[in-house]
Formats: C-alpha cells, sequence, structure tokens
C-alpha cells in the first residue's frame, strides 16, 4: 500500500531504459555519421532509436497518476523532469528526421549540410536523454543507492551499450531483409552499410560496465554512510544480489561481451540481445532500489506494522 | 511576513497518535493516506534501564525544496511564509517529489492520481487559527507559529532548547524542530 | 473537522457536546446545521482536555453515520446467531419484550432477568431504576475490573474513596498499576504540566509504558505481585520511622494492630516476591512518605487481580493513612457525594427493591463487599456523615461470572433473560469460553448496541442506541463525585437510535411502571438532578450553555469537621466493617492468583507470566475496530515477550503465536520488545474481527484473539470480598501457530 514503500513502479524503469537505448542510438547514428561517414548505421536502427524515446515517453505518460494531463509536465523549467520531457521530444523529433535522409526517395535526402545539422542535435539529445534519468536519480540524497554523480555514469554507460547492441541488431534484421526493402524503391539500399567496429565499441563498454558497477556498489558498501553500506548490502547479499550478480553482470554484461567478440553474426546477435536484457534489469534494480529511503527515527517499524492493502477491513463496510 | 515553523517536544509526545487521525479527518484522506505519522524509537537499552521516544513526522516545511524545485508542472509551491503545499489541479502525480523529499512527507492519492501532504492547515492558518494537529494534541507537544516574531513560543523554544531539525545533513533546512529527550 | 466545510457559513449552531468513545468525556464543540453535524473540535474552553482530542475522540463523525451502525430495531427471524433479523419498530420490540419478561417474572421471579453492562457510558441510575421496580437484584457491570473494589475498601475503610486527587499541591503521585499516557488522555497532560513544575511522577507497572517512559521512578514488578509491594512499602513507613504519626494519632484507629501485621512483610520478604530490590521498595515507600502531601492515582490493575486483589488494594489504601496523605491539601481528597445535587444513587430506586430480593443478588453469599450486604453496610455508615450513599449501580452488583454460571447450571437458580446494554460481553468479562456459552444457552436476550457484535448477534433483539453527539451526558464519576460537567447533545438521534435512558423508560412503562418514570427526556431527568443546585434555569441545556460545570469549593481537611464516615468516626487501619462481613479487618498477604512458588506444578507446564487486560490506542476496550482510520494504524493483535524469551521459543518479530492457560488459548502476534521483563507475557485486550461475518459458529472470530479466553473466574480465583476475577498475575504457555493449526479460539 502507498504508505508502506511509495516508489516509482516497473513502467518507468522500463521508460529508462527505452528512452535510454533510444537515446544511445541516436548518439551513435550521429557520431559515426560525423566521424565515420554517412549510411553507417542502418536506417532501421536510425529509425528505431526515436521509436524507443517515444515508447519511453508513452510509459512516462502511463506512469502517471493523471495521464490527461501528462503535457503539464513541460511547465516548469527549472524542474529536471521538465528538462528531460522537453529533450525526449526533440530527440524523437530529431531522430525521425535524421532518419529521413536515408530514405532516397524523399527530395531533401542529399542535403549534406541539413543532415550533418541533425546528426549534431541527434548527439546533443541522444546524449541527453541517455543521461538524464541518472542524473535525474543523482539528486535525491535520501535515496542512498541513488544519491552521487556515480550514477549518471552508469546510466549514460548503459544507454550507450544498450543502443550499440540495438543498432548490431537492426544492421542484421535490415540486412537479411535489404533486399525486400530495397525492391520498394524508396530507401537507399547503400545505406546498409555495416558499422564494422560497434561489435568492439560495444565490448569496452561492457567491460567498463562491468569494473564501474563493481566499483560503485563497492564504494557505496565501504562509502560514506550507513544508509549506504545498507542499501549496497541489498546488492551484494539481499534480494538483489541474484539479479544482480547472475542476471545483470553475468548474463547481461561479461556473457555477451565475450559473445560480440567471437566472429559470426549468431553470437554477436544473442550477445547484443543479452545486452540489452542486462540493460533492463538494471533499470529495474536501480529504481525498485528507490525504496531504500533513508528512513526517520522508527520509521521503518512504523511502516512495516500498516495493512498492505489486502486486509479484509479495509474492504469491508464499502457499501453505502 | 511570517515565516510558520513546527516545534515538536518529544519529551511530551506520548505517542498517541491523535495528531494523525485528526490530520486524516480535517484532510478527508482516503484510508490509506497519512501525512504525520507518529513513530516509536525504542524501547532502547535492556530491560529495565530503558528509554523510549515517540516522533510525530509531518512536511518539515523545508525552506531549500528538493520537492518544489523538482515538480515537473509547477504544482508543488512554497509561498512566502514558508508553507510548502500543492496545487491540486496542476498536479499530474508523477511522484518525483515523493521520491526526491528525505522524509517521505508526501503520498499519492490513489483515487484521485495526486500526490498530497501537510500544508501546515494554511485553510486554518490563513483564518488566524492553529493547524488540526496541533489543537488536537493533548499533550501540547506539538507548537506552531511565526519563527519571525521573537516574542512567539516556537522562537523562544527553536532559540532556547536544544532544538535540532531530521537528516540535517542534507541541508534542506527543516522548518519543523525537534526537542529531544533523548538518552534521558 | 473537515477543511472542505465551511464553518463561517448562515445558519450554523456550535453545541457544547462531548466526547462519548471512553469515560473521560472530553468537551467537543459540535457545528450543527439543519440537523447535522458538519464538524467538530475538541472545546478550548473545557477544563480537562483543553481542546485536545485523542484518535477515538476525533473520529466521532466517522462513527455517528457509519454504515455498520445498527438504526433501527431488529428482531431475530433465523436460528440465533444465524444473522437473520427483521426490522420492526420500537414501539413492537417494548411490547413484545414486555411481555416476555413479564412472563419470565411470573414463572421464575423477577430474579431471572439480569442485565449485563459494560463501562460508564450509559444513564445507568435508570438501567438500576427500572430493575430495582421490576424486582430483580441481578444487575452487573465491569465495576469489578474497574475501580469498585477500590472504592468500596477505600470507603470503607474511611468513609470515602478519597480519589479527589490535589495534585496541584503536591509532590509526588503514584501512578499505581495506570498508564494515562494510553488511557487518559487529559489527565497525562496535567500529569506532564505539574512534572515541569517539579511534580515527582512514580508509575508502578510490569510494562514500560508510554507513562513510565515519563516518569521520574519506574518500578518494573512482577505482574500480580503488587499486594507483596504495598505491605513491604506499609512495613518501611511503620517501621523506618516514616509515618506521621501525629495524623495517625488524631484520626486513625488500630494503628498497632497494622504495625504488628506487617512486621514481617520485610522488603527482604518482598523482593523476590516482586522481583524488584529490596532498595527499590524502601526507594518508593520513602518517596511517598517524605514528599509530602502526595497522591496515590487509582488504577484498575489492582482490580483486576482476582484472590490477590482485595488484600493489594487494601494494603495501598492503608499507605496513604499512615503517611498522612489524605484529606489534606496536596493529599488525596474525599470529595464525598454530591450534596448540591441529586445524586444517581437518589435517582436509583433502591429502597424500591425488597430485602427478600436484595437477598436473592447472585454472589451475594460469598462476595459480600460489593453485593448488598456489603453496601448497606457501607451505605449506612455514608449516609451517617455525608447524608448521601455511593451509587448502587457499579458497587453493589450480581457477581457477573457467578450469573453466566447460573445461566449454564441453573445454580443458585436459573437466570432466564439477559439484557445487555453497552458491553459485548464474550469479549470483555472473564473466562471469554463460559461467557460464551452462556450467551448462546440464555433463553432471551436484548442488546442495546451501535453495533451487531458477537454478543448482539445472539441476540433476540437488538436495540438502535444513540452514541456520540446524540446525547446530553453529565459527568459525575459514577455518581460519586461532588462536582459535575455537564454536555449537551449536538443533534437528535439519528434513523431510529434512543437513549439507553429511553429504553428503560419505556420498557418500564410498558411493564407498569409510568409513575415512576416522570421525565420525558433525559435531559428533564437531568434537569431534575441539578435544580437543587440552585441556578434557576429552566432546562439542562441552558445549564450546559450558560455555566456547563458545577465546582463546589474544594474543601480540606473536612474529616475535621464531619469525622470519616466509618463505624468509629476514624480512618479504620483496623477495619470494623470489613472484619463484620468476615473478612480479614487487615490486609492479608496473597501470591499472584498463579505463581511458581504456590503452584510449581502449574508453572512448569505453563512456565510464562501473564498480563492481560490494558489499554492500548487508538482503541477502547472492544469497540472501534470498525473505524478504520484508526484500524489502520493497528489492524492486528500483538503482545509484547522480551527477545530473550522469545529467542528461547524460536519466535521472531510478527510471528502469530498461540497464548494458551488452563482455560484455554488464543492467538496474537509478537512484538519483541524491551518493555516487559523476561518471562513475562503481555497481551492486548478486546479483539474481534467485526469485518468478518459475525454469525454463529465463528462470530467475527470473537475467540481467536480474545485475551479474556485466557482470564479466570473460578470462584477459588476470584477476591473472596470483591468478587473480582483475575486478569493478571497469570501463568501461560506459548507456541508458534503452524499452518496446519491456526483455527481460532480454543
Amino acid at each position: 500500500m502507498a504508505q508502506k514503500h511509495e516508489t516509482w513502479g516497473w513502467m518507468l524503469a522500463v521508460d529508462f531504459f527505452f528512452a535510454g537505448m533510444g537515446g544511445g542510438m541516436l548518439v551513435i547514428a550521429g557520431l559515426s555519421d560525423l566521424f565515420l561517414g554517412v549510411g553507417m548505421t542502418s536506417v532501421l536502427g536510425n529509425l528505431l532509436g526515436p521509436c524507443f524515446v517515444g515508447l519511453g515517453a508513452c510509459l512516462l505518460v502511463l506512469e502517471l497518476g493523471r495521464p490527461f494531463q501528462s503535457w503539464r509536465v513541460f511547465m516548469n523549467p527549472k524542474a529536471i523532469l521538465t528538462f528531460g520531457a522537453w529533450n525526449m521530444l526533440f530527440a524523437i523529433g530529431s531522430g525521425f528526421i535524421y532518419t529521413s535522409f536515408g530514405i532516397g526517395a524523399l527530395p531533401w535526402s542529399n542535403s549534406i549540410p541539413v543532415r550533418e545539422f541533425f546528426a549534431v542535435t541527434n548527439v546533443i539529445f541522444g546524449m541527453i536523454v541517455a543521461t538524464y534519468p541518472g542524473v535525474l536519480l543523482a539528486r535525491h540524497k535520501s535515496r542512498p543507492f541513488w544519491t552521487g554523480t556515480g550514477i549518471m555514469g552508469l546510466f549514460l554507460i548503459s544507454s550507450l551499450v544498450t543502443g550499440g547492441a540495438a543498432h548490431m541488431i537492426s544492421q542484421y534484421v535490415y540486412g537479411a531483409i535489404s533486399s525486400i526493402v530495397s525492391s520498394w524503391g524508396i530507401v537507399d539500399a547503400s545505406s546498409s552499410a555495416v558499422l564494422r567496429g560497434l561489435p568492439f565499441f560495444v565490448a569496452g563498454l561492457l567491460a567498463l560496465q562491468l569494473i564501474l558497477w563493481i566499483g560503485y556498489v563497492w564504494i557505496k558498501h565501504s562509502g560514506s554512510t550507513k544508509r549506504e553500506t545498507i542499501a549496497a548490502e541489498r546488492w551484494i547479499s539481499g534480494n538483489y544480489a541474484m539479479p544482480f550478480k547472475g542476471g545483470f553482470l553475468l548474463l547481461g554484461t561479461f556473457l555477451p561481451l565475450v559473445l560480440v567478440l567471437i566472429p559470426g553474426d549468431l553470437m554477436k546477435g544473442l550477445g547484443a540481445l543479452l545486452v540489452i536484457l542486462g540493460g533492463l534489469i538494471m533499470r529495474l534494480l536501480v529504481v525498485y532500489s528507490g525504496q531504500d529511503r533513508t528512513w526517520l527515527p522508527g520509521e521503518q517499524k512504523y511502516r512495516s506494522r500498516l495493512p498492505l492493502g489486502h486486509e479484509a477491513f479495509l474492504k469491508a463496510w464499502n457499501s453505502k | 511576513m511570517a515565516r510558520y515553523a513546527m516545534v515538536i517536544d518529544t519529551r511530551s509526545c506520548i505517542g498517541c497518535h491523535s495528531c494523525t487521525v485528526a490530520c486524516r479527518v480535517h484532510n478527508n484522506l482516503p484510508v490509506d493516506m497519512i501525512y504525520n505519522p507518529v513513530t516509536t524509537v525504542g524501547p532502547t537499552g535492556v530491560y529495565p534501564n530503558l528509554h523510549m521516544a515517540h516522533i510525530p513526522l509531518l512536511c518539515m516545511h523545508c525552506e531549500q525544496t528538493p520537492c518544489v524545485n523538482s515538480c515537473p508542472t509547477g504544482a508543488s509551491q512554497r509561498r512566502e511564509d514558508g508553507i510548502v503545499w500543492i496545487e491540486e489541479s496542476k498536479c499530474v502525480g508523477c511522484k518525483t517529489c515523493v521520491m526526491v523529499c528525505p522524509y517521505g512527507a508526501r503520498v499519492s492519492n490513489h483515487e484521485k492520481g495526486t500526490v498530497q501532504k501537510c500544508d501546515f492547515c494554511f485553510d486554518r492558518v490563513d483564518k488566524g487559527s492553529i493547524p488540526r494537529c496541533v489543537q488536537s494534541c493533548h499533550q501540547k507537544a506539538r507548537i506552531f507559529g511565526d519563527l519571525d516574531d521573537e516574542t512567539s513560543e516556537v522562537f523562544k523554544l527553536v532559540n532556547g532548547e536544544h532544538a535540532v531539525r531530521l537528516l540535517d545533513d542534507l541541508g534542506t533546512e527543516p522548518y519543523v524542530f525537534y526537542i529531544y529527550g533523548l538518552e534521558g | 473537522m473537515n477543511r472542505n466545510v465551511d464553518l463561517e457559513q448562515e445558519g450554523i449552531e456550535i453545541k457544547k457536546s462531548c466526547c462519548y468513545f471512553c469515560h473521560e468525556n472530553c468537551g467537543v464543540l459540535a457545528y450543527v446545521k439543519d440537523g447535522k453535524v458538519i464538524a467538530i473540535e475538541g472545546d478550548p474552553e473545557f477544563p480537562t482536555n483543553a481542546g485536545g482530542l485523542c484518535c477515538r475522540g476525533n473520529i466521532a463523525l466517522k462513527h455517528i453515520d457509519h454504515p455498520a451502525r445498527i438504526n433501527y430495531p431488529q428482531k431475530r427471524v433465523g436460528k440465533k446467531g444465524e444473522g437473520k433479523w427483521e426490522t420492526i419498530s420500537w414501539d413492537q420490540a417494548l411490547s413484545e419484550i414486555a411481555a416476555k419478561l413479564t412472563q419470565i417474572k411470573d414463572e421464575s421471579g423477577a430474579e431471572a432477568v439480569a442485565t449485563a453492562g459494560g463501562t460508564a457510558r450509559t444513564d445507568d441510575w435508570a438501567r438500576r431504576r427500572f430493575m430495582n421496580l421490576f424486582g430483580s437484584p441481578n444487575g452487573f457491570h465491569n465495576a469489578h475490573l474497574c475501580w469498585m473494589p477500590t472504592f468500596m475498601i477505600e470507603t470503607a475503610i474511611c468513609g470515602w474513596s478519597p480519589f479527589d486527587l490535589d495534585m496541584g499541591n503536591s509532590r509526588v503521585i503514584i501512578l499505581w498499576g495506570q498508564n494515562p499516557g494510553a488511557s487518559g488522555m487529559p489527565a497525562m497532560h496535567h500529569l506532564t504540566e505539574l512534572q515541569r513544575k517539579g511534580l515527582k511522577i512514580v508509575v508502578i507497572d510490569p510494562r514500560y509504558t508510554e507513562t513510565a517512559a515519563k516518569a521520574d521512578l519506574w518500578l518494573p514488578l512482577r505482574p500480580g505481585s503488587d499486594c507483596a509491594l504495598a505491605l513491604a512499602m506499609l512495613h518501611v513507613i511503620i517501621y523506618e520511622g516514616l509515618a506521621d504519626d501525629a495524623f495517625i494519632a488524631e484520626n486513625c484507629v488500630g494503628y498497632e494492630e497494622l504495625a504488628t501485621h506487617v512486621a514481617d512483610f520485610s522488603p527482604e520478604w518482598a523482593a523476590p516476591l516482586t522481583w524488584l530490590t529490596e532498595e527499590q521498595i524502601r526507594e518508593v515507600a520513602t518517596i511517598y512518605a517524605t514528599n509530602k502531601p502526595g497522591n496515590i492515582q487509582w488504577g484498575t490493575t489492582l482490580d483486576q487481580q482476582g484472590r490477590t486483589a482485595g488484600g493489594a488494594i487494601h494494603a495501598r489504601a492503608l499507605l496513604r493513612a499512615v503517611t498522612g496523605n489524605l484529606d489534606r491539601i496536596g493529599s488525596d481528597l474525599l470529595s464525598g457525594p454530591s450534596l448540591d445535587s441529586i445524586t444517581e444513587e437518589e435517582m436509583e430506586c433502591n429502597e424500591y427493591l425488597t430485602d427478600e430480593q436484595k437477598a436473592k443478588q447472585i454472589g451475594s453469599d460469598r462476595f459480600k463487599l460489593m453485593t448488598w450486604p456489603g453496601y448497606s453496610k457501607i451505605a449506612e455508615n455514608t449516609r451517617k456523615v455525608w447524608g448521601k450513599a455511593p451509587t448502587a449501580e457499579w458497587m453493589c452488583e450480581a457477581h457477573p461470572p457467578s450469573v453466566f454460571n447460573a445461566i449454564l447450571t441453573g445454580k443458585p437458580y436459573s437466570v432466564r433473560a439477559l439484557l445487555v446494554s453497552a458491553t459485548n460481553p464474550v469479549n470483555s468479562y472473564g473466562n471469554s469460553k463460559v461467557v460464551l456459552e452462556a450467551l448462546r444457552k440464555v433463553e432471551f436476550m436484548v442488546t442495546c448496541d451501535y453495533w451487531m457484535t458477537p454478543t448482539a448477534a445472539l441476540s433476540d433483539y437488538v436495540l438502535p442506541i444513540a452514541g456520540a453527539l446524540e446525547r446530553p451526558t453529565m459527568t459525575t464519576v459514577y455518581g460519586c463525585a461532588d462536582f459535575i460537567l455537564a454536555s449537551q447533545r449536538a443533534i437528535q438521534p439519528m434513523y431510529e437510535r434512543r437513549n439507553d435512558y429511553n429504553f428503560w423508560k419505556d420498557l418500564g412503562i410498558q411493564l407498569g411502571q409510568k409513575e415512576m418514570w416522570p421525565w420525558e427526556t433525559v435531559e428533564d431527568a437531568y434537569h431534575y438532578k441539578l435544580e437543587p443546585c440552585g441556578y434557576g434555569l429552566d432546562t439542562y441545556d441552558e445549564f450546559v450553555e450558560f455555566y456547563r460545570f458545577h465546582f463546589p469549593e474544594r474543601e480540606y481537611n473536612k474529616s475535621q469537621r464531619q469525622g470519616f464516615a466509618t463505624p468509629s468516626g476514624k480512618i479504620e487501619l483496623y477495619s470494623s466493617v470489613l472484619k463484620d462481613l468476615g473478612y480479614s479487618p487487615l490486609p492479608e498477604y496473597v501470591g499472584p492468583v498463579e505463581n511458581e512458588i504456590d503452584h510449581p506444578e502449574l508453572a512448569k507446564e505453563y512456565p510464562l507470566v501473564l498480563s492481560t487486560g490494558n489499554g492500548f490506542m487508538p482503541f477502547h476496550h472492544s469497540e472501534q475496530f470498525q473505524i478504520k482510520d484508526l484500524r489502520y494504524l493497528r489492524h492486528e493483535p500483538y503482545f509484547q515477550i522480551n527477545p530473550v524469551t522469545a529467542a528461547e521459543y524460536s519466535i521472531k518479530e510478527d510471528d502469530w503465536v498461540w497464548i494458551e492457560t488452563q482455560r484455554g488459548r488464543m492467538k496474537q502476534k509478537a512484538d519483541l520488545t524491551q518493555a516487559v521483563a523476561p518471562r513475562v507475557i503481555i497481551t492486548q485486550r478486546g479483539w474481534w474481527f467485526p469485518e468478518r461475518e459475525v454469525v454463529e459458529p465463528d462470530l467475527g472470530g470473537c475467540l481467536e484473539s480474545n485475551t479474556n479466553v485466557l482470564t479466570s473466574t473460578r470462584d477459588e480465583d476470584c477476591d473472596p470480598m470483591s468478587g473480582t476475577w483475575a486478569n493478571r498475575g497469570l501463568l501461560c504457555k506459548i507456541y508458534k501457530v503452524t499452518a496446519t493449526d491456526e483455527k481460532g479460539g480454543n
């Protein structure tokens, strides 16, 4: 029941996941375009980037207590959530426009300066979308697992690595269906050129993710406050230990780190899927760890004795 | 301009929960919503050498307001007299403020989809009265007043007694002060 | 009061009402518009609560129109306890009830009709008036558990119970088995204020209570060992030169006998019995005897100790006399009955009950103090000095466990009808399993209540009763104080609810008592009671609106003017009244009802010490479990256990645990706390589950977590003087509830 552990639900975690992955895809698409050349990422990947950000935004709306009033979240320019909401909007717009340059049938698809402009906006807005959930959480001083700048880096890396993995899968899928797509005659099939370095980029980030996460939990555990230690214990030996170590670190980070380096699209594709799974697990764990507030004196016992919400007396006498 | 504050004298509080219930009735809250729980610390020690304190909690009406700062809609606001409140029609229930408040003072109303909290009963205060929880307290353990007024009881208590603020290290500068009768 | 309610709108009337959820009767201002109460708040002008309201007081508007309230007279149409009811009119209900009572009286005598009450929240003089006129001596309440043994023993010794504490002038107060921090908010507030000004507070309690936590000295004694403590305190005061010799010489008789009697009750003797050290016992005796003037506040703990209660109460009462803390400024004063108004006793028509019927009062052959034999003797003494007598309702009652036994066994004669008003005996009287069987068996039962309680569910008729805000209230401390606090009703009763006064009056009229009930409304009766005060007003409501209180000027040293209302005119340290009744004139030592010294075999099977019956917020007795705003705060029953003991039994926080005595078992959840000593179990009282169906056989889980399943009402366990039964100082065993063993109550 609300009184007990009021926290954000799974929808926000999934929002963070999709928005982060989409943001990461925008960044990768933009950077590779600017520095490595046109067509290094698939049109499908370019398209999925803003779609994922949009999906995240939809989940964010659904998480609201009053979804039909969601336009109001754009109203306070000083609030991080307002900033994030505008950026998601801009990222979605930028992503779709940028994608359109891969559609040869469109008249502006050859306008290079305009395309590069949107590659730049992709990088800027994508970067913000990829990082801002971490920034949002980092400001929660009374949520010991979140507080501090570390969480921003972890979110950024996860966004980029899941974005990279999503681009990899997009490329394989797009490659498999490119002949069909080409036959429609609207998309420039030449833009399906594969960014060969992507698996290595992903592998590098995974290695970094592994090190940083172990370091983060270790620092929290040996950290400055007792409440941070307690919060970290949930991840080391508490009820998060299994999904964190087995799910996220092993299955979602270390195993794909090996797989994406194995030659062959199948192994790489499997690795990329695991990366995405790992990103999802991480978001869920992090968001739910927000229930570990810094408890006030006696508060935990007080709340533990409150009803859970299913008790018979709560449902009785409701007629009339 | 007034600067409203509350002093809670835990030496007097007996943990009867009267303030909790008075508040729920006054604010017409659904059964699962509590603005101002009263927690109990202890008894600590070993029988029969014991100590026990009751800690009434509520919105701290902070000077530095993470809740107001993080509200994306502008529903969470702080008045000039320091009362932090939520303009219900603007709240979309994103729970950002719920999560960012270090004191657990904000709760979702699942019937309305909005977040609600203690607002020092400004409906009463604006008419010259005192918050409902303060009036209801048999023990007079809650003292409400204007901290800018040097003759007020809250001013004297905050400046005269050993008054502390909860989670002071977070820098939120609460305007709810606690006089502890801790450790005897 | 609700923030959405505009209190400045046109047409609002503010009524000076009171809270009615315990007998503190805190002042309440009710905002009334168009016959509806739209808001309430504590009355800042009221002397006791000064604007405060506890959680119960605050929910008055949730109580007044709760969906589960009974609003119309109900007649049983199915089998007993089946839950099938027909709504009928009051006229039909009263005439049918009257016909049945007439039949029973004709066949078995008036004494075959008994009435059960609960706590003082009805106009009980009206109940007694009805019963006296009807001819039955068998009315009873939980009086035995609630102060009345104390009142009667103290009145026997010094002519009135000195319950009027002059705390404002006092230096020390002993709260003996009392926890105002969870049961008497106005008292706790005044204690806190006085403590800041220097009053020392001593708490005697096995439990580290809300009040003990604020005390200057806490004496954590073994549950049920108060008698040993009080006797040892007498010993210390008398033998260590702390007695007030001048006061004793002037005011007391029997000091020599008392001194001889307590010679052996040394702190060394008492220490192992009370689990206190000799130093602690000396300290508390010394603090009380040397910080004069001082008070001993009455708590109901001693009244609830069964066999040991009388001796404990008696010894405690003598502490005042030997220290001179009686009838003097700052000490415990003898308010006496109200001399200005007509008292409740004077409204009771006790003179209409024949001696022949009085002699039939159940239990009066064994427990003489609180029945007609003792009451008559004591009333005779008080009438000589005060001109008035204590209220008979409460002070002179049938012995409740014996009445339930009479229903079950037909001995000494069969009780065929039970009129229940403002009580749920299954949960509030001792040894619940026996009580429940009696309620199932009794031939005819009528219950006046707000709710369909387990007791109401077994009734033939259930009548809807006016509650808080719907009734006027005159607060007089059971009719035994000299002051009056008066409150008015905010509105007329909603639906077809009526005052219990109207029930007794109208039933009496059906039974031919018409000329004896001249007051149409209860306000008319209150006005009649107040008239001699000389305010010259036309109605009771005018008194409430213009005066509200009647406080006679406080008089110290009353005894110098009029003596004490005992046969000798002195405080009888050696009590001739008790002796004449066949009891010890001096306080005898009696161990806890069940204890490891007197009952080693029992202690092997039931190794833990049990105390039951203490109050806790936000509930009062077995009430308010329906009020969600309160229930949300404590929605499950908990008992207290020391972590050391819990570890021995592998019991963890929040585990469901069976608690079992020789009488049966019930379950509550474990609260591991240092507030109780190892080996001590303290349970919560009152629990039943109104959210379940209140029909047979479960009856709202009325036995499942009900602490009174554990308490003892055997004659041998009851106090020989008052007949009070044993809630405290029992032995129990505990074991975890398992999945296959969770069905409640037996």
